[in-house]
């Protein structure tokens, strides 16, 4: 009876008790582990190109593997030096793997840009990017927006930004931020052409509204700036004797300026012989530039 | 017709082996991929889950056309039917073509099915774009392509050193390009001759892989295409004759 007892739970036993040591150590080994995160090793993979050769044909099925692993580890927060494989992962390997992998480079410059904090590393691996997609507006359009939003640096958005709209695909937005980088740049002639060609190109209302509005402000902020030259060559010449002219006509008559400036609502601007002052009897249309 | 009678009977061996099990986990796995993704990425779902089906058709296909064709030759003569076979008026070529046959029509049913449930997937999520069709097609060359090697292996060697030669050349035939490359590293002009040969004579199976550009949306030119196909055909039917060749040698009497 015993000894048939016995021989019915041996095999059971036999079973159980190895499972409940390798659950009980598992465990063990799971609270004790790295604050790296699950596939931390993944972090130390060699180049892509290494990796490549060695995927036999599906380098395509490597580079999602290690992308959607690197979303799980670049998510968790609590990883020690989570960003110092950051090049190698998303540059190094994920598009090495597939170059023509749209996501890891905008995700990649994401994290390396926001949540890193070098712009520079971002840039670097959308211009890999860029290069390698050069049929794909988001890249350069990202990279624009990285230089404009986060190092202010116009002259390269506008650059990337010129990048995106050569392609008749990329959404109207970006041409209008390509024309507004020339305005932060200081370059108001050149942000009024390209906001007349959005203005002309329009094929909305709302489109159509915001560039007229930017055209107006621009061209009411270059007539003054013009004017207000023309007054202080005026005042220098030895014709003005250090005087301001009585009116604006007299700068056509002289020379100074070829006719006499009207701004985008058909007003004549508002000057102020005593004090040489001049003005927009206009508003801007834009709130944040404030009064003329 | 006596080579498609021995690819029918291989064909129906194949499904008694419970080879359509396959299709199920094919479909199971693309039906759970394309749902758990959405949990997993950020953006690529729609690629993440072409490169797994495009991939998944090629693995499984590949590994029936192994295991199953290392095993197609051999079994006939372990279990001695062989014998009956050749005492019949059937030759050899007859024989080893209608094994050949049999499988690849296997595979063709498998890959039809697995690209069904890979479309429908796609279909269902308004992923669908047809150039993938171009790639599949070549993925199927290139099952032809390593049946006819397992054939070859099968036709002289066991099952096990089979698979070991015919995995061999499979990933031989994915590298092949390092070959080249060794060819301009290598000193001596008998090393960069067997390089430069070894790299000519081998198969090239990424000749046969454009699923990254079809994935990719990519264009698949028609000539590259008609190119592989041509390629990939006309060296299975050396290795085809190589098998028929060295089958015909062998002594079963």
């Amino acid at each position: 009876m015993l000894r048939a007892l016995q021989r019915r739970l041996i095999w059971p036993l036999a079973i159980v008790v190895p499972a409940c040591a390798a659950a009980w150590s598992w465990d063990r080994l799971e609270s004790a582990g790295s604050q790296d995160g699950p596939g931390a090793s993944v972090l130390y993979l060699p180049s892509g190109r290494y990796l490549k050769a060695a995927s036999l044909g599906f380098p395509e099925v490597l580079a999602d593997a290690i992308y959607i692993w690197s979303i799980q580890y670049y998510s968790n927060y609590t990883a020690a030096d989570r960003f110092a494989y950051l090049d190698h992962i998303y540059s190094g390997v994920i598009t090495e793997l597939d170059p023509h992998y749209v996501d890891p480079y905008l995700i990649g410059s994401l994290i390396m840009s926001t949540e890193a904090g070098d712009h520079e590393m971002a840039l670097r691996l959308l211009d890999k990017g860029i290069a390698a997609n050069p049929h794909e507006w988001i890249l350069p359009f990202e990279a624009g927006f990285t230089c404009y939003n986060d190092i202010k640096d116009f002259q390269r958005a506008a650059a990337y930004f010129e990048k995106a709209i050569a392609n008749p695909e990329a959404p109207g937005a970006i041409r209008r931020m390509h024309a507004e980088m020339f305005n932060k740049l200081g370059d108001k002639r050149a942000s009024l052409d390209y906001w007349l060609e959005v203005h002309e190109t329009a094929d909305d209302a709302y489109v159509e509204d915001i560039s007229w509005r930017h055209v107006h402000d621009l061209r009411i902020e270059i007539d003054l700036q013009t004017l207000r030259e023309a007054l202080e060559a005026w005042k220098s010449s030895p014709r003005g004797a250090g005087q301001y002219p009585q009116s604006l006509l007299e700068l056509v008559r002289a020379g100074v300026i070829s006719r006499e400036p009207i701004d985008p609502d058909g007003v004549a601007y508002a000057y102020d012989p005593a004090t040489g002052q001049v003005r927009s009897a206009s508003p801007f249309r834009l709130y944040r530039r404030g009064p003329a | 017709m006596k080579i498609m009678a021995i690819a029918a009977n291989t064909f129906k061996e194949a499904i008694r082996d419970r080879i359509l099990y396959l299709l199920l986990a094919f479909a199971i796995l693309m039906i759970g991929a394309s749902r758990l993704l959405s949990l997993m990425t950020v953006g690529s779902e729609e690629k993440i889950v072409k490169d797994i089906g495009l991939a998944s058709i090629a693995l499984f296909g590949v590994a029936v056309a192994i295991f199953v064709g290392v095993g197609l030759v051999f079994k006939e003569i372990e279990k001695r039917t062989v014998y009956t076979l050749v005492s019949k008026p059937i030759r050899r070529s007859q024989f080893i073509l209608g094994k050949y046959c049999g499988l690849v029509l296997v595979l063709a049913v498998n890959l039809a099915v697995m690209t069904a449930v890979f479309y429908l997937v796609l279909i269902q999520r308004g992923w669908m774009d047809w150039r993938l069709t171009g790639a599949i097609w070549l993925t199927f060359i290139e099952l032809m392509l390593v049946t006819a090697i397992a054939i070859l292996f099968s036709s002289f060697s066991t099952p096990i050193l089979s698979s070991l030669f015919t995995v061999t050349f499979f990933i031989i035939g994915h590298l092949s390009w390092g070959l080249r490359l060794m060819a301009d590293k290598v000193e001596g002009v008998a090393a960069k001759f067997l390089c430069e040969f070894f790299y000519r004579v081998l198969p090239n199976l990424e000749l046969l892989n454009m699923r990254g550009r079809a994935v990719h949306g990519l264009e698949l030119p028609e000539s590259q295409m008609a190119f592989a196909t041509l390629y990939g055909l006309s060296y299975t039917a050396v290795l085809l004759a190589l098998a028929v060749a060295t089958f015909r040698r062998r002594d079963f009497l």
